[in-house]
């Protein structure tokens, strides 16, 4: 069973992220009993629903659905209806509500549009929670782009009541997607995950959701860099390695030019730091 | 939700879905993907029958080189060499070899000489786009092979280049496939497909996956000449994609990927999460 669980992970590894959706489905059909376990620990693509009661957007996961329905964090309810779904304690619902008016903040702050959605759930001891965000581009350039953030965090309060442990796990997914005459369809996507961890103290002043959003802005302003030179850096030069525009012997007398220019330069410092000041 | 886990699929089903998986292993992945599709089926047997088929479809779709031996070129598995019982022809060599699908590897190597009526042209734009794949292509293979249905004559060139690092958690491929077919007449009809793969993985799963149709018309001349506009055509054409992918990575990141999320808020400083956290809770205090 474990060894199946860690194939099927590798799997969902090596196989095109652009298909996770319908590998998953796969997986699951292949070895149904990985199901849970898989629609825990694979991040998807996430979906927005609309919730019924507000009319604001939210969005769903595996963190917020009982069943076949999934619940809003606005109105606490579940669609379709479901009479004893799972609910975050009184306590837990509070911070829920206060969270997702950060975190609706942070989104707005630095995505500028999208959706936000927290869930917390307790745990014993403490409790633990999701950030979500997603945010679609408007397709200018004949580009489609999409960003989805999912940050799960365990929160362990210790005894004392004045500190906890916090333990962050990050994914960012990029979509990005053209389809043009020159480069026929190109389609560039994925995701990255990476984790912290950190105590903190728990105060008035630096309560819970305030030690979080500073985890989950550094995490995902981190994330953003490597998002950069790993999608528009490290797999384009892989494909400039892979085939030359300029031809190759060109390349080389290039190489060979700019080496004796820099021999050249060389030597000529020497000379003049080997010449006595004047 | 599948929550009856005593419901199996069926064999048929097991293999239509390890063979999908197999067929879409990143390149230089096979042998990980199939690793991992073994432990999930766990059903040697079934595999060994089922997904046959769509190993070797695999190899040939990804232009899969080969080193015969004593040849000092690499030959290529394709649809397009494929002799049928597991053999491929190499043109170049002179010779068909059986394909070891799971092993990689060439046996069996017998003289072929294909078909002899159609050498001239087939060698003609063998030597011009070995030139050309020498000079644009770090470590690339290529092969030109050619076939004759009744007075149509139908020349496929295929060019390769992979790098493969692991250690580094990344692999990519080129792939061009490039068909010309002379029907008579004082022009002929190509179409090229190109393809370029690039799988990044280290703590994550990042996927370039980039495909172009192209369909172009060439004067049809003597095989010299011919075979020079024609290769001449294919550095132009695979120029062009590969300039035109350079130029959406550069929109990609410059445009895109820029109003998607921003570097800091327009303030040009981190969030102050105190002023935030006390707005959040006024606002859901006034609510109550």
């Amino acid at each position: 069973m474990e060894q199946q669980l860690d194939c099927a992970l590798d799997l969902m590894r090596r196989l095109p992220p652009q298909h996770i959706e319908r590998n998953l489905s796969d997986l699951v059909d292949l070895v149904p009993a990985l199901c849970e376990d898989l629609l825990s620990s694979v991040d998807q693509p996430l979906k927005i629903a609309r919730d019924k009661n507000t009319g604001r957007d939210y969005l769903l996961c595996d963190y917020n659905r009982d069943g076949d329905s999934y619940r809003s964090p606005w109105s606490n309810v579940y669609d379709p209806a479901l009479e004893d779904g799972a609910m975050p304690s009184e306590r837990l619902r509070k911070l829920e509500l206060e969270a997702n008016h950060a975190f609706d903040q942070y989104r707005d702050m630095y995505f500028e549009g999208g959706v936000s959605s927290v869930y917390l759930w307790d745990l014993e001891p403490g409790f633990a929670g999701v950030i979500l965000i997603k945010k679609a581009g408007d397709g200018s350039k004949k580009i489609k782009g999409c960003w989805d953030s999912i940050h799960v965090v365990e929160v362990i309060e210790k005894s004392s009541g004045r500190s906890a442990h916090y333990k962050l796990t990050s994914t960012a997914m990029l979509w990005l997607q053209t389809n043009k005459l020159g480069s026929g369809t190109m389609n560039l996507g994925g995701s990255l995950t990476r984790q912290s961890e950190q105590d903190n103290t728990v105060s008035e002043a630096s309560p819970h959701i305030a030690n979080i959003g500073r985890m989950v802005e550094d995490m995902e302003n981190k994330i953003r860099n490597t998002l950069n030179e790993i999608y528009f850096g490290k797999t384009k030069d892989i494909v400039n390695g892979l085939r030359s525009v300029q031809s190759l012997p060109d390349q080389k007398q290039k190489d060979a030019l700019r080496n004796s220019i820099k021999e050249a330069l060389i030597i000529r410092q020497a000379r003049t730091t080997s010449q006595p000041s004047e | 939700m599948a929550s009856d886990y005593s419901e199996q699929i069926s064999d048929e089903d097991k293999v239509r879905i390890a063979s999908n998986f197999i067929l879409y292993s990143p390149p230089g992945e096979f042998n990980e993907v199939f690793n991992d599709v073994r432990v999930l089926v766990q059903n040697d047997g079934l595999l060994k029958e089922g997904v046959a088929r769509a190993i070797a479809d695999y190899n040939k779709d990804q232009l899969t080189p080969v080193r015969l031996e004593g040849q000092t070129h690499y030959a290529l598995v394709t649809e397009h060499n494929d002799l049928g019982s597991g053999r491929f022809l190499d043109p170049k060599a002179k010779l068909s070899f059986k394909f070891d699908h799971l092993k990689k590897e060439a046996l069996d190597l017998k003289p072929n000489d294909g078909e002899p009526s159609t050498e001239v042209w087939r060698s003609a734009i063998e030597s011009q786009l070995c030139s050309y794949v020498a000079s644009h292509y770090p470590h690339g293979v290529s092969a030109v092979y050619a076939r004759n249905q009744g007075s149509a004559l139908t020349l496929v060139c295929c060019i390769e280049d992979h790098q493969f690092q692991p250690k580094n958690f990344w692999n990519g491929r080129w792939r061009s496939v490039w068909t010309v077919n002379m029907v008579g007449g004082s022009t002929a009809e190509v179409r090229g497909l190109l393809k370029v793969q690039v799988h990044y993985y280290e703590d994550g799963n990042v996927q370039l996956v980039t495909s172009k149709d192209i369909k172009e018309t060439i004067t049809i001349a003597g095989e010299e000449e011919t075979a020079r506009e024609l290769v001449q055509l294919i550095e132009n054409s695979e120029n062009d994609y590969q300039t035109a992918i350079s130029e959406n990575y550069q929109t990609m990141s410059e445009t895109t990927f820029k109003a998607l999320r921003r570097q800091l808020p327009v303030t040009r400083t981190k969030i102050d999460w105190g002023k935030i956290v006390a707005y959040s809770v006024g606002k859901e205090l006034k609510k109550q």
